[in-house]
């Protein structure tokens, strides 16, 4: 049998097992789950090439399902996450309720990824899309928490993205009889110029909608907090990637075709700048660490989005690049919140401080993947960055970059944020029972923010396969030109060498760590962060002198007119219209029989009335 | 191997001239500051006194690992600066890493140290400290626009990111400052936030914050810190000489030409009070960002 349909009856086995037999026993349905990852992932990264293409007929519809190059980059990002995930997953979500629900949803959701990257037709991408929204919608309410705020919300959005995708689904098939992918391709010069229009914009809102990008990223923050850390890791890192897969394949293969498509390409870049800059804006105002990351997730996939949208070789790698980074240093940040929150029992920065002691390799975890987050080198979000901002140098976007530029210095505020509110500051009695996070957890978080290291470094591992990738969507090869195993070049021919590079930063770094460590070794002594010299007063045990409250207020003074309009409120103004709509509509509907005869008293009169015009 | 050998001479070198200058230009600081107020002052090599001072400090005390390493990062940020900056023209000087990072990389190396730094800051627990790193932060988003805006003004309209290659550029159409005045402009005013003088000191205000992030560190890790400054301060100064003044040809000439444009922010600080924080932010969001603009115009129009 196919390898494809092989891993797909693994993983309905496998969440059905999970579903079932774990009502059993915990061991049981942990033993199944984790062995239905492994298996499916070894048999992906060994048996499944991307050039087999399998069909078959149901209910009279052909499906086509095969692996395409651009969509083994992104089953990369899926695979590679959920297996890493799914180990932390086991030992994180212990003693919540509702976990066999929750492990089979997420080998569902994995499942769905799979099978959205490997439709070859409209139908089946779009049954794939559904089960994929409808398994993350019920991990948005697992808690039974702000259901009716975070669930409601994500759940309309996701409704209006599917109910656009399908219209255009159905204009498509109406058209041109056909649901492949590949024909409407090479159908699409032959369609109207309205429609040449119309289809883009509507599969773009479908897309737009997964991948947060504004004015449709409303639902992100309520959604991305809600859901359990260890499933958010996969929601931030893989899923909302489908999204921006789809915009790849609308952006490259469709836009392309129309003429003067290059409007589009500018506001979709324009609207993922801005995205970028308010969600990271926003992402500095939040207290709490799960909507803080949220948003800053927001504001990520406005890069991956910029890069996508201005379409040069240069900016789609650093699109795709950047799409893979930030599935690995995301979902490692929200499982280190996931750790803390298991260990100490909040997410707040206001409410705990000085962990770092405590818990010092949830700590190099989340040091490593804030360093790519913001885009220092020498780890790989820096690679990313670097050809991002090379790429609209090079396509003259004189200021999309500087608003790019903007988000991603102001996106070191929240990152320090980060740091210092969970792991810096004083070190409080309240807190000193804290222990590290079991071994099973912290384990696949340091395997994470190596590999954001050994991409930094070693690029090239990550763009060989983007390049076939970008092969397919018709670019010219750019091994050698654009990038080798550990450079990469921009459009000008200007280089960044990382190896020479990373070896003299340790070198230095080593040699002045020896230098402080050794230099005076026995009169070097560590003191608590109680013993500290604070305008001559020195703290008591139980006084906290941790400045976390209000944390970056000066700045927000500087940005407050652009912190002053929020969408929401657009769209609440927007909802309370409909419903006053749908008030009127009652007054004609009130259930009164009386009240139907008189209507239909009065249509007759009118028909009389009118008769002569009308017949 | 030899190369390895030459490279790391180089290295060595640098690092020693660049510390070196710093040390000096911040004493002459310090001296003319003190005869503008009428005082006599300290004697311009004070600070080499006090640096030997601190490295001669036997005790230490520290708050923990990132703490103890903090000083580290920040060195690791003002050397790979000081290596990617030509120190001087047609590679008279050691290659170093001219060749290896670009503007765009220079960027973003030069604040890991500030990163590096604040997080050690941050674990000592010093309420002081953690306030001084949010204005630092805050500050440098103010600065950092108007500064990108005039290095992608020039980067755009010289096609190239290189900082040898715009140094090229000089040979031909002579100083930047005069062919590209608005970017050389927005660049200066961005300088008064990077160099920390009056009015954008509040990050370690001396009287109010008990000097901000650098509290809590004394002997070894304040010597290291210092010398970072300093190695620091020569690598931005030559950056700019790089970009707007056509490089120099030897130390004397470089020496002149990074002295003059330290001058700049020097003396506009002491005629200034000092801002807060939102102040300055909206300081270089005013008229800096405004040569921005212009400058971004300028490239694109020629």
């Amino acid at each position: 049998m196919e390898t494809i349909l092989t891993i797909f009856i693994i993983f309905i086995a496998g969440a059905t097992g999970t579903y079932f037999l774990g009502k059993l026993s915990g061991i049981l349905r942990s033993v199944i789950f984790i062995t239905t990852l492994l298996v499916t992932s070894w048999l992906f990264f060994t048996a499944v090439s991307p050039d087999v293409i399998i069909e078959f007929e149901i209910m009279g519809i052909l499906m086509s399902w095969g692996l395409t190059p651009l969509a083994y980059v992104f089953a990369i990002i899926v695979f590679g996450l959920a297996i890493i995930i799914g180990i932390y997953a086991i030992k994180a979500m212990e003693g919540q309720r509702s976990l066999n629900f929750f492990f089979a949803n997420f080998l569902l959701s994995v499942m769905a990824m799979f099978g959205i990257l490997i439709s070859n037709d409209l139908i089946s991408f779009f049954i794939f899309w559904e089960i994929m929204s409808w398994s993350s919608y019920f991990m948005v309410v697992l808690n039974h928490k702000d259901v009716q705020r975070s669930g409601i919300t994500y759940i309309i959005f996701c409704v209006i993205g599917a109910y656009a995708m399908m219209m255009a689904i159905m204009i498509i098939y109406s058209y041109s009889g056909s649901v492949m992918i590949g024909d409407f391709i090479s159908n699409f010069h032959a369609f109207s110029l309205g429609m040449k229009w119309l289809l883009p914009i509507l599969l773009l809102i479908g897309f737009a909608s997964k991948a947060a990008l504004m004015p449709l990223h409303v639902w992100a923050p309520g959604a991305y907090s809600n859901s359990p850390m260890s499933y958010t890791a996969l929601f931030s890192g893989a899923l909302s990637k489908m999204g921006v897969y789809g915009m790849v394949i609308v952006m490259i293969m469709i836009v392309q075709q129309i003429p003067d498509g290059y409007w589009i390409k500018e506001v979709i870049a324009w609207l993922g700048g801005i995205t970028s800059a308010i969600g990271t804006l926003w992402a500095i105002k939040q207290d709490d660490a799960k909507r803080m990351l949220a948003y800053s997730s927001v504001a990520q996939l406005g890069y991956i989005i910029v890069g996508v949208a201005i379409g040069t070789p240069l900016a789609m790698m650093s699109g795709l690049f950047l799409a893979v980074m930030h599935g690995i240093f995301k979902s490692t940040l929200f499982m280190v919140v996931g750790a803390i929150e298991r260990q100490t029992g909040t997410s707040n920065f206001t409410e705990v401080t000085g962990l770092i002691r405590k818990m010092p390799w949830t700590f190099l975890a989340a040091l490593m993947s804030i360093i790519a987050l913001a885009g220092i080198p020498p780890l790989g979000g820096f690679i990313g960055k670097w050809m991002l901002y090379e790429s609209l140098m090079g396509s003259n976007h004189y200021l999309l970059i500087i608003v790019i530029f903007f988000s991603s210095t102001a996106a070191f505020l929240y990152c320090y944020k980060f740091l210092f509110g969970f792991f810096l500051g004083q070190e409080e009695k309240e807190w000193s029972h804290v222990k590290e996070a079991p071994a099973m957890m912290v384990v696949p978080m340091i395997i994470m923010a190596i590999l954001t290291f050994v991409l930094g470094v070693f690029p090239g591992l990550i763009l060989k396969p983007i390049n076939d990738g970008m092969q397919f969507l018709g670019y010219v090869s750019t091994d050698n030109r654009f990038w080798e195993m550990s450079t990469i070049f921009n459009d000008w021919g200007n280089q960044v060498v990382m190896e020479p590079i990373v070896y003299t930063i340790f070198a230095i770094f080593l040699f002045f760590l020896i230098f402080l460590t050794l230099k005076g070794y026995k009169n070097t002594r560590y003191v608590t962060t109680k013993d500290i010299s604070s305008s001559g007063e020195i703290p008591r045990e139980d006084e906290n002198l941790t400045f976390i409250t209000g944390f970056m207020q000066p700045f927000f003074r500087a940005v407050a007119p652009v912190m002053k309009r929020q969408i929401d409120k657009y769209y609440t103004s927007f909802g309370k219209g409909l419903e006053a709509l749908f008030d009127f509509t009652r007054r004609i509907y009130t259930g009164n029989g009386q009240t139907y005869a008189l209507y239909f008293v009065i249509f007759v009169i009118l028909l009389l009335m009118f008769r002569d015009s009308l017949f | 191997m030899e190369s390895v050998g030459y490279y790391i001479l180089g290295v060595i070198v640098t690092i020693i001239v660049a510390f070196m200058v710093g040390m000096t230009y911040m004493g002459l600081s310090r001296k003319i500051t003190a005869r503008v107020q009428n005082r006599k002052g300290p004697p311009f090599y004070q600070n080499f006194i006090d640096a030997f001072k601190l490295a001669s400090k036997e005790t230490a005390i520290h708050h923990g690992f990132m703490h103890h390493a903090g000083p580290a990062f920040l060195m690791v940020a003002s050397i790979m600066s000081v290596l990617i900056i030509p120190v001087l023209n047609d590679g008279k000087w050691f290659p170093n890493l001219n060749f290896d990072g670009d503007l765009i990389f220079l960027l973003y190396i030069m604040v890991f140290g500030p990163l590096g730094m604040a997080l050690g800051a941050g674990q000592t627990g010093n309420p002081n400290s953690a306030i001084g790193v949010t204005r630092g932060l805050s500050q440098m988003v103010g600065f950092e626009i108007p500064w990108v805006m005039a290095l992608v003004a020039l980067m755009m309209q010289y096609q190239t990111t290189s900082l040898v290659d715009l140094m090229a550029v000089q040979q031909t159409t002579g100083w930047l400052m005069f062919s590209s005045p608005f970017a050389f402009l927005a660049a200066v005013l961005a300088m008064l936030g990077m160099f920390r003088y009056s009015p954008f000191d509040i990050v370690g205000a001396p009287t109010e914050l008990a000097s901000g992030p650098v509290s809590e560190n004394g002997g070894k890790y304040l010597f290291t810190m210092m010398s970072s400054g300093s190695i620091f301060a020569f690598a931005k100064l030559t950056l700019y000489v790089d970009l707007f003044m056509g490089g120099a040809d030897n130390l004397i000439e470089l020496l002149i030409k990074t002295f003059t444009i330290y001058l700049i922010p020097m003396l506009y600080g002491m005629v200034s009070p000092r801002y807060r924080t939102e102040q300055a932010i909206r300081y270089f969001w005013g008229w800096p960002l405004f040569f921005g603009f212009l400058a971004l115009v300028h490239a694109m129009v020629f």
